[in-house]
């Protein structure tokens, strides 16, 4: 039953539309590239706006004084996009973790609560990071054990921790002060503080891992293809696992930072979510692979950090920051939908 | 004798009420090509998946090389060699080639990865069993399917298999990618790998296997070597029904004139086309890609519309330059990706088939549920769709049925001039036939039938006439009584001296 006998004697055609597919790949991959040098272009272009028409933008202190206000925040991204890589990209069914601004919050509280009642600054640390991955195990459990979405777990967990904070603090500003926390933020080194040196290292330390490694490759495979990293033998459950845990951890540390910066732990810290999806969400943009990247996070967390500071030092008013933020939402989920009707994944 | 390479004995597994396997078999000798074939639930992905630790059998044994398996787990199987080749790539889409190549057992400096040495090893081994280099630095996402695949077979290839399942590896490719396949699965058994072959595409299990084992209902119903078995043998066994069967035509009377297009042209893609296709009628239309054919039938349905000539319906004479414009003269179009144009695929069978043709439904602008559930009870039980109910997804649908619901959506649209595009690619044998049974019945009851088609037997044995395009015009007019499947190709490829001009 010789069905297709057109296609076999029409071997002319069929070598162009080879050549046609790899055009096609190329085209895929220049899409990509121009995503990718469109935003490092627009990056560079705020910063010269800003370095030209603001007064003492491009100042080193004031530079140094971005990434030291940027830090929490990074970490928080780093978290983010560490979950966003080990469970997927999927808005709905992916990885997210809501949970990380009131788990900074929660972290934050237990940090001063235990500075206040007296233990030194290595177990208050120990307490911290364990409260920190605590809150990670209780997301990773709902969602690796129980299937729970991880949108509506750790929506749960966040109120959780939220609630908890609130049992801590009594709703109250706790001031804590302690000679870890004046350490970061009085110390300096090179003329970088000890916050903008945690923000290097973590970063520095964070893109090796994930980017440079086989647990890193692995983690890709399990967010990238869940079917492809079970066929070559990974295991799923303890990869996402280890993302929550991770993640828990970073806002572990994010919160002594800014329980170092505020001198305490004050109630609304939660409030930072927003930025912190929006940057992960971003940091896309910057990469090859279209995919959340440790470098890309850092580099958006920059831009907003560079953009809320440039409008300060313009005196344009700190709302706007707000509509921009939001401006830049819409913009890199449109890329991202654009880039998925590519049809390939 | 040596031990059989692979061994499957006496598989049974149900599904809830449904006996998937009843004591299926699948002896696999060492280096050879054996392959498996049987219709849509005959049981052949169930095997699969059986073999690959998916599915746990619910009786059976499997020995790889004499030695019988307690325990299958996809890890276990790879362990002794078994690697299979799954129909949808396993590969994780944004890895480059080298990362998706070694996922699991990446080359490196202790932890740390080196991208270089992994892209240095990939070309290596990619070379190593194909003749290409694929796009440096390309993401898997952004390959071709042909390409994904071969990083796939290279992936299997690098744990130096004993036996290779290749689960339908050829629908994704075209023909000379597909001859490269077959010439590396060739040297792969002259090297001592025992390979199974599950396809479709008999011709190509006639060319390739030592061995065939056909399925039916679950079972091994034969065991034959494809060279000494004629082919209608082979579709016998597997369908259980002559091949005579295959193409159910019913003479039906020419009525008058449905569709007449007159100097149809689109600049630099077909010229002066006339044909006239008659109530009753079902009139096929063939050539080679970019012969122009697939675009006088999207002309035809208002997808890139014709600029000269006119397209009349029953008489009456009108530009068609939009889908909508072609439904209300009564057109429907079954699409050749029917994924894409044809249905949404997670909503239900009910939705699918009134989709076009709401308007008659509704009373004071909402759905008449009532009015609905009847129309499309009486379409599923019309064609013959197999759904659970009118409320399944058509996701869960088998591809013949599916197509069988692009059908009804017209059917209920009322259309009686339908333009199908390729509506038997990919689906089984059996579901073949009932399209064919169910294009016959439509040309019963006066419908008019336009087939676009490049399998030569289909159009031969269901066309009332056969328009045959070449360089973007209409040269030959074949009746399927008078022609062979040979003539039909020599006329597409211009082998065959053209007529002066064909008006039809």
């Amino acid at each position: 039953m010789s069905s297709n006998l057109i296609a076999e004697q029409a071997p002319a055609f069929l070598d162009s539309s080879a050549d046609l597919e790899d055009r096609e790949t190329r085209r895929a991959r220049h899409r990509s590239q121009i995503i990718r040098l469109g935003s490092i272009a627009a990056l560079v272009a705020v910063f010269a706006y800003f370095g030209v028409a603001a007064p003492g933008f491009a100042n080193l202190g004031n530079l140094a004084n971005i990434v030291e206000q940027s830090t929490v925040l990074a970490l928080l991204a780093f978290s983010m996009s560490i979950v966003v890589l080990g469970g997927g990209g999927d808005v709905i069914r992916g990885g997210i973790d809501l949970s990380l601004g009131a788990n900074l919050g929660l972290c934050a509280a237990a940090f001063t609560v235990a500075s206040n009642a007296g233990f030194s600054d290595p177990v208050a640390v120990a307490i911290t990071l364990a409260v920190g991955a605590a809150v990670g195990l209780v997301n990773a459990f709902a969602v690796v054990a129980l299937g729970v979405l991880p949108l509506l777990a750790t929506l749960a967990v966040m109120n959780i921790c939220g609630g908890a904070e609130l049992v801590l603090t009594q709703n109250t500003v706790i001031s804590a002060n302690s000679p870890l926390l004046s350490y970061i933020t009085g110390a300096s080194w090179l003329g970088l503080s000890m916050t903008d040196w945690i923000l290097v290292g973590a970063a520095i330390l964070l893109i090796a891992l994930v980017h440079g490694t086989r647990w890193g490759l692995r983690l890709q495979a399990v967010g990238g293809q869940r079917q492809a990293a079970r066929a070559a033998g990974l295991r799923v459950s303890a990869y996402l696992t280890g993302t929550y845990v991770a993640a828990g951890l970073l806002a572990a540390l994010a919160a002594i930072v800014q329980a170092a910066r505020l001198s305490g732990s004050s109630p609304g810290s939660g409030d930072i979510l927003l930025s912190v999806v929006l940057t992960s969400l971003m940091s896309v943009v910057f990469s090859r692979r279209l995919l959340p990247s440790i470098g890309g996070t850092l580099l958006s967390v920059l831009f907003i950090g560079g953009l809320i500071n440039g409008f300060q030092l313009l005196n344009v008013s700190s709302y706007w920051v707000n509509g921009v933020q939001g401006v830049l939402i819409l913009f890199v989920v449109a890329v991202r939908s654009l880039s998925l009707r590519r049809g390939s994944v | 004798m040596a031990e059989p390479a692979l061994a499957l004995r006496d598989l049974v597994k149900t599904f809830g009420a449904t006996r998937a396997l009843d004591g299926a078999n699948l002896v696999v000798e060492r280096g050879t090509v054996h392959g498996l074939i049987g219709q849509n639930g005959a049981g052949k992905s169930t095997i699969i998946k059986i073999l690959g630790g998916l599915y746990k059998a619910d009786g059976g044994t499997i020995a790889i090389n004499g030695k019988p398996l307690a325990h299958v787990s996809p890890r276990a199987i790879e362990h002794l060699g078994v690697h299979i080749i799954h129909q949808e790539a396993l590969l994780v889409p944004t890895f480059t080639v080298a990362e998706a190549l070694f996922l699991g057992a990446e080359p490196g400096l202790g932890p740390l990865l080196s991208p270089r040495i992994m892209r240095k090893r990939a070309e290596e081994v990619i070379g190593r069993y194909f003749d290409v280099t694929l796009p440096r630095g390309a993401l898997i996402g952004e390959l071709s399917p042909a390409h994904r695949q071969i990083v796939q077979i290279t992936r299997a290839l690098l744990n130096r298999p004993s036996v290779l399942v290749f689960d339908e590896p050829t629908a994704a490719l075209v023909r000379r990618e597909a001859n490269r396949l077959f010439g590396l699965i060739r040297r792969l058994r002259d090297e001592g790998t025992s390979i199974v072959y599950i396809s479709h595409y008999l011709e190509e299990v006639q060319d390739l296997c030592d061995r065939v084992t056909i399925l039916r209902n679950g079972r091994d119903v034969a065991t034959v070597d494809p060279r000494d078995t004629p082919m209608p043998q082979i579709v016998s066994l597997m369908i259980n029904r002559d091949i005579d069967d295959m193409f159910p035509k019913v003479p039906v009377p020419i009525g008058k004139p449905a569709l007449t297009v007159q100097g149809l042209g689109r600049r630099g893609h077909f010229s002066d086309v006339d044909f006239t296709l008659h109530e009753g009628e079902i009139l096929g239309l063939t050539g080679l890609v970019g012969s122009g054919a697939k675009d006088v039938l999207q002309a035809i349905f208002g997808l890139e519309p014709a600029d000269q000539g006119s397209i009349i319906t029953h008489g009456k004479q009108g530009a068609i330059n939009s889908p909508a414009s072609a439904i209300r003269r009564g057109l429907g179009l079954v699409p050749e990706d029917r994924r894409g144009q044809g249905i949404a695929l997670d909503i239900s069978v009910r939705e699918n088939t009134t989709l076009a043709s709401l308007g008659k439904l509704t009373r004071f602008g909402f759905i008449s549920r009532r009015r609905e559930g009847k129309a499309v009870a009486g379409l599923i039980a019309r064609l013959g769709i197999k759904t659970p109910g009118p409320d399944a997804r058509v996701r869960d649908l088998s591809g013949g049925n599916q197509q069988k619901v692009v059908l009804a959506k017209w059917l209920s649209a009322d259309s009686d001039i339908y333009v199908l595009d390729e509506p038997t690619v990919a689906i089984d044998v059996a579901a073949k036939v009932e399209i064919y049974r169910l294009l016959g019945d439509l040309a019963q009851r006066g419908a008019a039938v336009l087939i676009l088609s490049s399998d030569l037997l289909e159009l031969q044995g269901i066309c009332d006439r056969i328009l045959v395009m070449y360089r973007g015009h209409v040269t030959h007019q074949l009746r399927p009584a008078e022609t062979t499947p040979e003539a039909i190709l020599a006329a597409a490829t211009g082998a065959a001296a053209p007529a002066e001009k064909v008006a039809a």
